[in-house]
């Protein structure tokens, strides 16, 4: 599974979210970005390059840059080498003209405790719009809907739960209707009901803008995200379309018979291009994953040499398939080894 | 922009605001910090603390100098009012103020912020204006004017309007120095320590030491400016050239801005 995973996910190139996308369709992209504190590599060289309306998960063990990356993108703090571009503008020297086209959510938002919700949105929309204050009224009233803040909307931030300061920040990062949302762990702090509908949000505004969000929640981004780039001690251990990730093996296949179990696996041993078999006991059948070395061949042979043995039932054939947990731990893994 | 986006915005009648450069997000954040100031209990609060403080003991001082000579008990009662003035705000000053930036830097809010088109310049500007205005009118502009009528049915003799409005405008050169020294403090240090330790330190020693120490260095602090003012409330001249004092905070003030500026500019959130 490891050379495979290693030739479908991180020799993945020609990606756009890989290294070397075209940087005219990517809203971010960055080139040997690298960040170090004293002697911590908090990130070695990311090239990353995120493709225009899409949505992008930014995966990662915790402690593993993901933060740090967003900071440098948003210029809250400087590269020790390598550049960041977003709509092709400098991180560093054109931070505000980038700033003022990104909507941000930090990983535990904070506002100021004395104002309220509404007042948040309020302060927050004056940094785009001077006006006329009802449409500005009109827009906060949308983003306070939008995230379901309606009842809360003149309730000091002060006594708000995490979840409720997790939704006024989704609010208050894209009530200047952005080019590009970054999100940092946008759904960490709330309930399945909670992370349903940020998803919910995102997958509606996916329309308008890109989405750029880190997490470590793997399903969430199995569920919305077109692109996934893995990040893991500071190394980018692999970026890809998110199908593309989880198509899985082609070289792979998995099996599962009852019957004459031994005599299955010896037809399968003598095909030539049948490299590997593993077996395991499930519910009273075999399953066996099955590595060729010939796609070709394997599917045009491979079942036919099992059902040829009437002795022999196939309950399930197919390439096989990773969940995004499957392919995110292996990939960690063999980062770390 | 994408075009999906442009076209919402264009179909929206809010009207973006284009500040670029230093002064960006600079009307929205001093707008932001005077809220905090005037739409919160912080102003009368800080109001009745120096009334009850400064007017509270120049009262005292004019009652009990109800046996002195009448011109003994006005330079007595303006000496306490301005000198103590000038001390205890600036003490209040650095007790006030010095978590307003470390204290976002901490919470995150200056994070926040910064996330959206402000520059770093307008966020500590936004403090100073704020935390300026609103000592100046609470710490020194409300008491001075309840100390005038104070004056008015206390003092047995006249107190010169004039002077006293020129002294009370020396004060508020220190009150704008403690307040630039202390979020330029802020903005250079990652702790509370350091800065209110730095702010209230060098309140106290030219408070307890000002006296002990060689003329020339003393008059290159805002130390003397209680004195300077005392000097110009009661037209007696000091032994000292009274604009060094003044010349040489407004100077500091100024180049204390800029270190922070620079060193804010540099800060990693």
């Amino acid at each position: 599974m490891r050379s495979v995973m290693k030739t479908k996910v991180v020799q993945n190139q020609s990606d756009p979210v890989a290294a070397g996308g075209t940087v005219a369709e990517s809203v971010i992209n960055t080139v040997g970005l690298t960040k170090t504190y004293g002697t911590v590599n908090a990130l070695q060289g990311i090239d990353l390059a995120v493709p225009r309306n899409s949505i992008v998960g930014f995966l990662g063990p915790n402690g593993s840059g993901k933060t740090t990356a967003i900071k440098l993108l948003l210029g809250l703090s400087r590269p020790t080498a390598g550049k960041a571009t977003l709509f092709g503008l400098d991180s560093v020297e054109d931070s505000l003209a980038i700033r003022s086209r990104v909507g941000y959510l930090a990983q535990d938002p904070r506002f100021y405790t004395h104002l309220t919700a509404r007042e948040t949105l309020a302060f927050t929309a004056r940094f785009f719009y001077r006006g006329p204050a009802e449409a500005i009224r009109a827009r906060i009233d949308e983003t306070l809907e939008l995230v379901g803040l309606e009842d809360k909307a003149d309730r000091p931030t002060k006594g708000f739960s995490g979840g409720e300061r997790q939704r006024l920040g989704i609010a208050q990062a894209q009530i200047n209707y952005p080019d590009l949302l970054i999100l940092d762990e946008p759904a960490a702090a709330l309930d399945p009901v909670g992370r349903r509908d940020v998803l919910d949000v995102m997958e509606r505004l996916r329309a308008y803008t890109t989405i750029f969000y880190s997490t470590h929640i793997l399903d969430d981004v199995e569920r919305v995200s077109d692109y996934v780039a893995i990040l893991d001690h500071g190394r980018m251990v692999a970026s890809s379309a998110t199908a593309v990730l989880l198509d899985g093996d082609s070289t792979t296949y998995e099996l599962t018979i009852r019957g004459d179990e031994q005599a299955a696996v010896r037809a399968l041993r003598s095909h030539p291009w049948v490299s590997d078999i593993t077996t395991a006991t499930q519910n009273g059948s075999l399953a066996l994953t099955i590595s060729v070395t010939d796609v070709q061949a394997a599917e045009s042979e491979l079942l036919r040499s099992v059902i040829a043995n009437d002795d022999v039932v196939v309950t399930a054939f197919g390439r096989r398939h990773f969940n995004l947990e499957d392919v995110f731990l292996q990939l960690v893994k063999e980062h770390g080894e | 922009m994408t075009s999906t986006t442009t076209a919402a915005i264009i179909e929206s009648p809010l009207v973006p605001v284009h500040t670029t450069g230093w002064q960006s997000g600079l009307g929205n954040l001093v707008r932001k910090e005077l809220g905090q100031w005037w739409g919160t209990r912080m102003w009368w609060v800080q109001t009745l603390i120096w009334v009850l403080l400064l007017n509270g003991v120049a009262t005292v001082v004019m009652l009990e100098g109800a046996g002195m000579p009448p011109g003994e008990v006005v330079t007595e009662a303006v000496q306490t009012f301005l000198l103590m003035g000038a001390m205890t705000i600036g003490i209040g000053i650095v007790l006030t103020v010095q978590g307003a930036v470390i204290g976002e830097k901490e919470s995150g809010t200056a994070a926040w912020v910064m996330s959206k088109p402000a520059s770093r310049l307008s966020f500590a500007l936004a403090k100073v204006i704020a935390y300026s205005v609103g000592f100046l009118a609470t710490a020194l502009l409300i008491p001075s004017i309840v100390f005038v009528a104070q004056a008015q049915f206390l003092l047995p003799a006249p107190l010169d309007y004039g002077k006293f409005a020129l002294a009370v405008s020396i004060v508020a050169l220190s009150v704008l120095f403690y307040v630039v020294l202390t979020i330029a403090l802020g903005c250079m240090f990652k702790g509370r320590g350091p800065v209110a330790g730095l702010g209230i330190g060098l309140v106290l020693v030219g408070q307890f030491f000002k006296g002990m120490l060689p003329l020339p260095l003393v008059m290159a602090t805002p130390w003397l400016l209680g004195d300077v003012a005392t000097s110009f409330a009661l037209a007696s001249p000091p032994e000292f050239n009274r604009m060094i004092p003044i010349i040489v905070t407004a100077a500091a003030a100024v180049a204390l801005v800029g270190v922070a500026i620079w060193r804010f500019q540099r800060e990693e959130f």
